[in-house]
């Protein structure tokens, strides 16, 4: 009875570890794909092995934001947590092995330190979900996966605890002190196996970050770009956005997630992807960012107004979309009828036509975001995983 | 004795009474008898954490591969431009070309705007060939009419020359084609077409205070010995819609419009 017990709920312990660990390895998989600079597709979803799919923008938030990974100055992307998952449920993976087989011939000690062992993922779980929650505003699926996975050998690990096994007395305090240090050691080497050896095995990506490209005539009065000055700016910059850009919206959360923002002297370009206003584009990629953007263009504090454009940025696309007066009631109704005149003043839609000429002069891509450093471009796939690596070197001064 | 504490400890931990039929180890002496235990467990340790962190490191590997391929492979991206429209054909932009580079808009001289004779021999082409260029820009611009032998833009001309200005888009040349009527001598008439053309050009630099109107806006003024109007243009949009238009007022005018080409 005992040893069924027992044997349950080491089996359940199994299955949570490996379970965790799949979800693990799918996570480190996804994430050692983008060290080729591409974006790829990602395993969104809590069956493990499912196939990879574009439509995963909260598994992207989660990967792309700066909890992740681990020493992200040192190496392009950093070291991604689910490599120190792997790590650990292969442990626990090994030691319910290990109690499984060995049924109630398992000491009450061991058993012990194997519960207070599964209270590491769990706590990690919770502080990752927690931040989840509260700094990305969703849950990646595959980080719940691990998740649950912690949890079900949270529990498991309470029930081994709680099951009495065979009659053993608990050996020495030292050779107590012995095993559980011994056996958190091998915790520990085993949790930071793997990202050593992705640390070791990754690409330098130095030689990339300089090869994008730089602006042909900076930007001058005339161009009307909205000032962006952070509260200590240490560098000049430049952001190419579109207000409803939802990429744009994530590397702004990126940047101030990272406490960048407020260390840059920042200009904005405003580069609406809608062939209302930007002949570009043959039909509106996000309609209704014309409109929105010349009323950023007259909204008396340009940061506070785009940090409002891309919190409610759901809402005003979707009013976009709709119809043009849709859109100006949101607008209206956040900053009064004032700014709605002024967007609508030919003034302003020369002003808006003005940003789109400074792009057009400098030849710079049609995409959103960019970010220029000074005059010379920060590639695209540098402001995702790689953003910290990347400033740590092009921009120093911002980390001093 | 010894055994007593592990077995209260049982006690205390069992959903159920002790077995006492089970006898009670010592843990010290445990690995003599299960030494194969622990080493099947760092067996599965090194066989999971090896196996996982294989797949990863291949995956790894493939993305340094591809990363060296690809970056020397860069896929072409779309480049922000001025607009360029369906009309310019490779002979509109060989006039254009002509005529901003000797008409001094590519920066490289002080001289600015085109005289007659320069027309002529720049476009080398005959003068219905050279308004048919025009043709596609007949809803983009807009014709400027003026009275007889004058020079001011009315208040209808104004309205109408602000109106297609404001309407850029993303057209980098605004082009401003003077003309004069057949009446009067050609030294008159060559003065009037430039007086015209400046009228336009002044008009443009007091209301948009542009520093850079001078790259933006072409001049060509035209007197009456080349490229005339006749009078289908008197249907194109102009400033005076309602009045009566013949071939000499129609050429008392000028030809305003932003040129939707890249050179």
């Amino acid at each position: 009875m005992i040893s069924t017990r027992l044997r349950g709920f080491s089996l359940l312990a199994l299955l949570a570890s490996l379970l965790g660990l799949a979800f693990a390895v799918y996570s480190s998989l996804d994430y050692a794909d983008h060290l080729d600079r591409r974006v790829h597709d990602l395993h969104c979803s809590l069956i493990p092995g499912a196939t990879p799919t574009p439509d995963s923008e909260v598994c992207r938030a989660a990967m792309y934001s700066p909890y992740s990974a681990l020493f992200k100055d040192a190496l392009w992307g950093g070291v991604p947590i689910s490599l120190f998952a792997i790590g650990a449920f292969a442990f626990f993976a090994s030691f319910a092995a290990y109690l499984l087989v060995r049924g109630s011939g398992v000491p009450a000690y061991v058993r012990q330190l194997f519960f207070a062992l599964s209270l590491t993922p769990g706590l990690v779980s919770l502080l990752m979900l927690t931040l989840s929650i509260t700094k990305l505003g969703g849950l990646c699926t595959t980080c719940l996966g691990i998740y649950l996975s912690s949890a079900l050998l949270l529990v498991s690990g309470i029930g081994i605890a709680m099951v009495a096994g065979g009659r053993h007395a608990p050996p020495s305090t030292f050779g107590l002190l012995v095993r559980a240090l011994g056996t958190m050691a091998l915790l520990g080497a085993a949790s930071v196996a793997p990202g050593l050896a992705y640390a070791a095995a990754a690409p330098d990506h130095t030689p990339y970050l300089k090869s994008c490209g730089a602006l042909k005539s900076p930007p001058d009065k005339q161009d009307e770009l909205v000032l962006l000055r952070g509260s200590d700016p240490r560098r000049e910059a430049l952001f190419v956005e579109d207000p409803l850009c939802p990429t744009c919206r994530a590397f702004h959360a990126r940047l101030v997630g990272e406490q960048l923002i407020d260390r840059l002297d920042a200009q904005l370009v405003l580069f609406p992807l809608d062939s209302e206003c930007n002949w570009m584009l043959s039909e509106p990629l996000h309609p209704g960012a014309c409109r929105l953007s010349r009323a950023l263009l007259c909204a008396p504090d340009g940061r506070a107004a785009l940090d409002w454009a891309f919190e409610e940025q759901d809402a005003l696309a979707a009013a976009g979309r709709k119809s043009p007066k849709a859109l100006d009631e949101l607008v209206g109704a956040r900053f009064g009828q004032s700014v709605l005149d002024c967007a609508g003043s030919k003034k302003t839609k020369a002003r808006l036509n003005a940003h789109l000429h400074f792009a057009a002069e400098n030849n710079i891509p049609v995409s959103t975001p960019q970010l220029f450093l000074g005059t010379s471009r920060v590639c695209d796939e540098d402001t995702d995983i790689g953003l910290r690596f990347t400033l740590t070197r092009l921009a120093p001064e911002l980390f001093r | 004795m010894s055994d007593e504490p592990a077995r209260e400890e049982d006690r205390n931990t069992e959903f159920g009474p002790p077995s006492f039929a089970e006898p009670v180890r010592n843990a010290d002496s445990d690995t003599d008898n299960d030494w194969w235990a622990p080493s099947a467990l760092l067996f599965v340790l090194v066989l999971l954490l090896g196996g996982s962190t294989f797949l990863v490191l291949g995956r790894v590997h493939d993305a340094s591969e591809r990363l060296v391929t690809l970056e020397a492979n860069r896929p072409q991206v779309v480049l922000a431009d001025q607009a360029e429209a369906a009309y310019c054909t490779p002979e509109f932009k060989q006039v254009l070309e002509r005529v901003l580079h000797a008409c001094g808009l590519d920066g490289g001289t002080s001289r600015r705007g085109c005289q007659p004779a320069d027309v002529k021999s720049l476009a080398s082409i005959n003068d219905s060939d050279f308004n048919a260029l025009f043709t596609p820009l007949k809803d983009r611009g807009a014709v400027l009419l003026f009275d007889n032998a004058q020079d001011e833009l009315d208040d209808g001309a104004k309205k109408l020359l602000d109106e297609r200005f404001e309407d850029r888009l993303g057209a980098r040349y605004f082009f401003v084609v003077a003309r004069a009527s057949k009446s009067g001598n050609m030294q008159k008439n060559r003065a009037l077409s430039h007086r015209r053309a400046n009228s336009v050009k002044f008009h443009l630099a007091e209301t948009t205070a542009d520093p850079e109107l001078d790259r933006k806006v072409g001049q060509l003024w035209l007197g009456n010995e080349f490229a005339q109007l006749d009078t289908d243009y008197c249907q194109w949009p102009n400033s005076r819609m309602g009045e009566k238009c013949t071939t000499e007022a129609i050429n008392r005018s000028v030809f305003v419009s932003w040129v939707d080409c890249r050179l």
